[in-house]
């Protein structure tokens, strides 16, 4: 499926598929009779997310959350709410945020402050891909699979204009000028 | 407004002190005569004042208000604190405000034997009426809060000061709670002022810190505009010559974040202030967004694509 405006691949679907079992096998070891949850971040971490937990030897619960932005009358910029909240009660549990894609942290602070009020027993990260040059909060990121170039990019649950997520790879996208 | 609490031992000369006090600081004194002049007829007949000079169970009873005598004098009191410095002498008041920020509690006290012979002089008693008179007074002082208040007026718990008048004569006694109050009165000044600069809308440097700001509220993270100074040069005699405010600071992840919007070729005195910021404090946790940068973020959270394509 190659179509105006992907560039080069960048992650390959063998790289993609070889990292992420690594990381499940690493997670696998970590979690290892601690019963997590897993949480992806929809919409761009459901591939990832797929194949992580599929790759993941030990028993875990999976649920999903969305966020969005919806107008506030008084704000220009509206206001970061949920979409899609949890299914599954977090108090207690050993939680793993599971993001497509780290950059300026700020929606994964939004997703961090509201997870730490329910009082898991712990909350960590993992990201497909990390952004560090493009961080402005101060947030860990316990596992990660790729370091982000500055490009743009599609694949692998990443799109563009909400296209290209199904793409097994992962390229650099141009959009037509 | 700061004001003071007086409690005292008969004969430890606490009137005195807090009359010449009030005098000083030119700040009414308000003591039970005042309550039972001025704020009592409003609402008691008089056999019911007659009950209220005499007996403090009374002060549990209702009045024409419907509510007892004691509330109302504790309304009373707390209005006039509201309306600025005073003295208040007696009637519970160290524990009708207890823990509030503006008051200071105090209590004059005196040996046993220091107060009787002061009694015994005052009132040209012998020794053993000016006892019966102390033992007398400090009952009756002591009846008020412990039958309204379930509470000991000799506690010191109840107090910031305590003065023993033993040896330290009125004046000096004036002097030390001019002090304080004084002090206290200009640390309330000071907390009322910082209270109203808080209050005052925040003023942006520039649109771009405005916007920056909207994003920051969209994603619910608590933030503080240029809340710290940092010192960054100094001359040779140690005074500060040069300091740099990190335009944000976001507590919740202890960042510090400066928007840098300016054209390129201006940026390098801010970097070069960053760079000695980070020398001087390597524990700061600070970023700076360029405006290529800011230009980004606020494509993507403008009327934001980011958050709906997520």
């Amino acid at each position: 499926m190659k179509e105006k405006g992907i560039g080069r691949i960048i992650f390959t679907e063998r790289e993609i598929q070889e990292q992420v079992s690594k990381m499940a096998k690493m997670l696998s070891l970590d979690y290892d009779g601690k019963d997590p949850i897993l949480i992806g971040i929809l919409n761009g971490s459901f591939y990832f997310m797929a194949d992580l937990t599929r790759y993941m030897t030990i028993p875990l619960s999976i649920d999903f959350l969305s966020i969005g932005v919806y107008p506030e009358v008084t704000k220009k910029t509206g206001i970061v709410r949920f979409n899609k909240e949890l299914d599954l009660s977090i108090t207690g549990r050993h939680v793993l945020l599971v993001e497509d894609i780290v950059g300026t942290g700020l929606t994964l602070g939004y997703i961090y402050q509201h997870m730490e009020a329910f009082k898991p027993a712990s909350l960590k990260i993992c990201t497909l891909l990390d952004n560090p040059a493009e961080r402005l909060l101060d947030i860990k990121i316990d596992y990660r699979c790729f370091v982000m170039p500055d490009e743009f990019l599609v694949g692998y649950g990443l799109d563009y204009e909400q296209k290209y997520r199904n793409l097994p790879y992962i390229a650099a996208y141009r959009p037509e000028p | 407004m700061a004001f003071i609490t007086f409690s005292r031992e008969s004969g430890s000369f606490g009137e005195e002190i807090a009359d010449k006090l009030a005098m000083s600081l030119n700040i009414p004194l308000i003591s039970r005569s005042v309550a039972m002049a001025e704020w009592f007829p409003e609402i008691a007949d008089k056999h019911e004042l007659h009950m209220l000079s005499e007996s403090p169970r009374f002060y549990l009873n209702k009045s024409r208000l419907n509510i007892t005598f004691a509330a109302y004098l504790e309304q009373k009191l707390k209005e006039m604190v509201e309306k600025g410095p005073a003295i208040l002498f007696g009637m519970g008041s160290q524990v009708i405000f207890s823990g509030h920020p503006e008051a200071i509690h105090v209590r004059i006290t005196a040996s046993p034997e220091t107060r009787l012979q002061r009694l015994s002089k005052i009132h040209h008693l012998g020794r053993e009426d000016a006892r019966r008179m102390l033992q007398l007074t400090d009952r009756k002082h002591k009846r008020y809060v412990s039958t309204i208040y379930k509470q000991d007026i000799s506690d010191p718990a109840h107090y910031h000061l305590i003065l023993n008048t033993d040896s330290l004569s009125i004046d000096e006694s004036v002097s030390i709670l001019k002090f304080a109050f004084e002090n206290k009165q200009a640390k309330v000044e000071t907390t009322e002022k910082l209270e109203e600069e808080s209050a005052k809308p925040i003023v942006f440097k520039n649109e771009s810190e405005e916007e920056f700001a909207r994003i920051l509220d969209m994603y619910g993270l608590e933030w503080e505009y240029e809340p710290h100074t940092f010192p960054i040069e100094w001359d040779s005699e140690g005074n500060i010559t040069g300091a740099f405010s990190p335009d944000f600071y976001l507590p919740r992840f202890d960042t510090y974040i400066e928007l840098t919007t300016m054209n390129q070729k201006y940026v390098s005195g801010k970097k070069k202030k960053m760079r000695k910021l980070k020398e001087l404090y390597p524990g700061i946790n600070i970023k700076m967004v360029f405006k290529s940068d800011f230009h980004s973020l606020l494509r993507r959270f403008g009327l934001d694509k980011e958050a709906h394509g997520k």
